[in-house]
């Protein structure tokens, strides 16, 4: 126990220089690479006096490290100022934006993930018949086709010409609930985009543990294949899993840049989008930081799961 | 009994997915109010007036606030008309003093900034209080450019201002006078024509002092002003719900129009109170596809038609396909004053001085083919640099935006680069994006068949931008909207002193061409600018400082139950004519 909460803190410690790194190299693309913000703020009439003001104001004249200090202090503070184009606080609008990305990619990702398991798990108890390439053969063609097409083919066909559900409509303010009809397509598109490798990933992790011999055990004991699968196999199979699984979490709150486009969604997605076309340097900013620290928190939870699932691995 | 379970429960499982599949993937159209529904493709960043800089934002600015002055709903050539004035301005001889007065009894809208309430009257203090705050240099306001230079000792207040913690809007400025509650005589350090246009602009909207003291910070988000609407819910990047503005002072459909208007209907609310509809939903959709779908399916009722669908949708000979026509579409065609070009960087030794470099290489630019290929013959091919309707110009005799491959090789000969020999490799920064890269290589290819190489340098939009302020580019493609129907918002493009990072974004210099602009700058409407308007026109076509490409021109499509729509290059506040017969709206909506 001791020796588990010692590796929790030492990997917390880490988070320090991980952090300074992420703001370096977002003071760095953001400096070096992308154009004057206070240009592309102001537009092509405005005349330099007039920028440069605007430059004063927002700190663009400070030397580098002041600036780069600045970016470390909001990291640590949590405190990323208002947003330049919506005048917004960023940590209130990325509250409100968060809750629409998990919307969606909550129940997509808890889908797809259940479905691939248990399609994993047929596939593997199959490994050769028929059902198992036809598994694998629909799993390809799936991965081979871009999101993109998906979006575009289901909102003409299913959204238009079937007219079965939305294409656009969702509300934030509203409610889970009075979504629902706003968030069914994205979700079966985003179920469809994850279920082709999902299921390929999940099938090796199966059939690595289906013929060990502790699964012969229990097949020779008499246990039906529906416990030595669900009971055994699957239990084993959980670290990889989890890992895979955990690792996904903290994206799920990105949502996905091009269903939240696309369907007209208000989530984190289509606000970074929307900072990276309107040069908002402070929400882009604070989306990448507080991306890079969501993954490495839930790398630290992926840690922590490990020794849940089983007991003998010890965190050192 | 165990078989019956079963199938009874699978039956019931069945029921309940179809009922909820029913009930939760669509919801009933509500077909008894009048809504108008609208989508826009960009993201706004509020609705402060001082800052809405693009259509987008201006259309949605104007449904709440009014400006001194408005374009003519029907009238064409654009015709400015009083709004929140009584009248039109009293101006000097000298063209130097706007006196200005408003209309008695107008009120801002009802909200919780004012003491009471209660939206109070508008008077002449709001209006130069407006004005200050376009050009407070606290707020960086996107429209301060409208006015810097203009008014007698406004650049100087905020020149006194921008070093102190907050500006003092109690000092006297002497161009901004109020004279009494309904006057203000605004004095110009120069004449300035197209200060009419500026004051139709929404960054010269009226606000109420109150709105921006109370909501600080955010009144960006919590507009206050005396237009046809009301926001009654703003959420960001998503949805705009306008409500009728109960204070919303007397005004009346228009008698007068086009002659056409009598036939298309758009004269048949003559003199009905304003506005017509109770209340706008406005959708945030920034992708095509979606709103397109959405708009077929009847869930908007106006929208521009998109590139991919143009096919589609229309004829060959600019008609609608039948399968619209028979859902009761209606196209709309207009000009949207817009210029897209090749600019060359006049301080690049290279084309600065070898004007017959830049003929050849605008001669060998194909633009019939580009306004095929990019815009399905939806934009027309330029011929100079001001877009059709602005001026009665006869560009027949223009020869250099002509397409003419054996006329450019001699121009190329006589820049002493013969078959391209001798010329270094051009390059051309474009922005990153897969549509303009397309068009970017069209031009790569229209140069090669000459012997020109031309290699593309792509950048993010603010990189690119930098790039053009800094004249560090050597071509770069761009484009020009103009910000009022008068040839001078184009012509500017050429102007010496606008030079980089000013709107003269190719640095082009001509003395003559400059003497003139500062002549016609100077001159109301008249024959005798038109004809300087002109003589620039066909400067600009003979010495080439840009390879002109295309003009925008709108294509919009809306539903037989929308009235009056009456498609506008400057449609700001324009949703107070619209009206929606619902027994229309009925009839073909289930046929979409």
């Amino acid at each position: 126990m001791k020796e588990n909460l010692s590796y929790i803190i030492k990997r917390l410690l880490y988070l320090i220089p991980v952090i300074l790194g992420v703001c370096f190299i977002v003071f760095f693309l953001f400096n070096l690479v992308s154009g004057d913000p206070a240009t592309n703020y102001l537009g092509p009439h405005a005349k330099p006096e007039t920028i440069n003001e605007l430059r004063e104001l927002w700190g663009l004249n400070q030397p580098w490290y002041l600036q780069y200090f600045d970016i470390v202090k909001s990291a640590f503070t949590l405190d990323f100022g208002k947003s330049r184009s919506s005048n917004q606080v960023i940590m209130e609008l990325i509250s409100k934006r968060a809750l629409p990305s998990l919307m969606i990619s909550f129940p997509a990702f808890f889908i797809s993930t259940v479905l691939s398991i248990l399609l994993a798990m047929v596939t593997a108890h199959y490994r050769g018949k028929g059902i198992d390439y036809v598994v694998r053969i629909v799993c390809i063609a799936m991965m081979s086709i871009s999101s993109l097409t998906y979006i575009l083919f289901f909102q003409w066909y299913f959204g238009f010409e079937l007219d079965w559900f939305y294409i656009d409509g969702f509300e934030a303010d509203l409610g889970f609930f009075s979504n629902l009809p706003y968030i069914i397509l994205p979700v079966i598109i985003w179920v469809i985009l994850s279920i082709g490798p999902d299921v390929r990933f999940f099938r090796t992790i199966i059939l690595d543990e289906i013929y060990q011999d502790y699964v012969r055990t229990a097949r020779a004991k008499g246990l039906s294949e529906t416990k030595v699968l669900l009971k055994h196999v699957l239990a084993n199979s959980m670290i990889p899993i989890l890992t895979y699984t955990i690792i996904q979490l903290p994206f799920l709150l990105l949502g996905s840049l091009l269903l939240e486009q696309f369907f007209s969604i208000p989530g984190l997605g289509d606000l970074m989008i929307t900072a990276i076309n309107e040069s908002d340097f402070p929400v882009i900013k604070a989306m990448t930081i507080l991306s890079a620290m969501a993954y490495l928190v839930f790398t630290i939870i992926q840690d922590i799961m490990y020794v849940l699932v089983d007991p003998r691995v010890k965190l050192k | 009994m165990k078989h019956i379970n079963k199938v009874s429960t699978t039956w019931l499982s069945l029921l309940f997915l179809s009922l909820l599949f029913n009930t939760s993937c669509k919801k009933k159209e509500n077909l008894n109010s009048k809504i108008l529904h609208q989508v826009i493709s960009s993201k706004l960043s509020g609705l402060d007036p001082i800052s809405a800089s693009d259509v987008t934002a201006s259309t949605q600015v104007a449904k709440v606030y009014d400006c001194l002055y408005q374009y003519h709903y029907l009238k064409r050539p654009y015709e400015i008309e009083p709004c929140l004035a009584d009248s039109m301005p009293l101006v000097s001889d000298s063209g130097k003093t706007y006196q200005i007065t408003i209309k008695k009894g107008v009120l801002f809208q009802d909200n919780k900034c004012f003491p009471t309430g209660k939206g109070r009257e508008l008077k002449a203090a709001d209006v130069r209080y407006s004005i200050l705050r376009l050009a407070d240099p606290k707020l960086h306001a996107r429209g301060w450019w409208t006015l810097q230079g203009q008014i007698k000792g406004l650049d100087e207040w905020r020149e006194i201002n921008s070093s102190k913690e907050s500006s003092n809007y109690d000092t006297t400025i002497e161009g901004i006078e109020v004279i009494d509650d309904y006057k203000i005589r605004i004095s110009l350090n120069h004449a300035y024509p197209q200060f009419i246009n500026i004051l139709a602009m929404s960054y010269t909207s009226i606000v109420p002092k109150e709105a921006v003291e109370y909501y600080k910070d955010d009144f960006l988000n919590n507009p206050v002003g005396t237009g046809p609407y009301t926001t009654t819910r703003y959420e960001q990047g998503n949805k705009i719900v306008f409500i009728k503005n109960p204070n919303y002072r007397t005004e009346y459909y228009p008698n007068t129009g086009e002659e056409s208007d009598k036939k298309t209907g758009t004269l048949a609310s003559a003199g009905k109170k304003l506005p017509l509809i109770d209340t706008i939903v406005v959708k945030i959709q920034t992708k095509a596809q979606p709103a397109w779908l959405s708009f077929v399916k009847g869930k908007y009722d106006a929208y521009g038609i998109p590139k991919d669908n143009f096919n589609m949708v229309v004829n060959m000979d600019k008609s609608l396909k039948e399968r619209y026509k028979e859902k009761e579409f209606d196209l709309k065609i207009t000009p949207a004053f817009h210029t897209s070009y090749f600019a060359f960087n006049h301080d690049d030794t290279l084309f600065g001085k070898n004007v017959h470099l830049r003929r050849a290489m605008s001669l060998a630019f194909d633009r019939a083919e580009f306004a095929k290929k990019f815009t399905n013959n939806r934009y027309v091919p330029s011929r100079s640099i001001c877009p059709p309707g602005l001026m009665d110009d006869d560009t027949s005799s223009y020869i250099y935006t002509k397409l003419d491959i054996e006329l450019a090789k001699k121009e190329l000969k006589l820049a002493g680069y013969e078959n391209g020999k001798g010329l270094p490799v051009l390059f051309l920064d474009i922005v990153a994006d897969k549509e303009v890269e397309k068009i970017g290589e069209f031009f790569r290819l229209c140069m090669q068949k000459i012997g020109i190489t031309i290699e593309m340098r792509t950048n993010t939009w603010p990189k690119l931008i930098e790039k053009v302020n800094n004249k560090q580019t050597q071509m770069f493609a761009m484009a020009w909207k103009g910000d009022y129907p008068d040839a001078q918002t184009f012509l500017q493009l050429l102007y010496g002193p606008n030079e980089s990072p000013g709107c003269n974004s190719s640095n082009y210099k001509n003395s003559y061409y400059d003497s003139l602009f500062e002549k016609a700058s100077r001159m109301q409407v008249s024959p005798e600018r038109e004809a300087l308007y002109k003589e620039m026109n066909a400067i600009s076509a003979n010495e080439v400082p840009l390879i002109l490409s295309v003009h925008g021109t709108s294509y919009t499509l809306n539903h037989a139950w929308l009235l009056n729509y009456k498609s506008h290059a400057f449609s700001y506040g324009m949703e107070k004519y619209l009206d929606i017969d619902l027994d229309k709206k009925k009839a073909v909506f289930d046929k979409l």
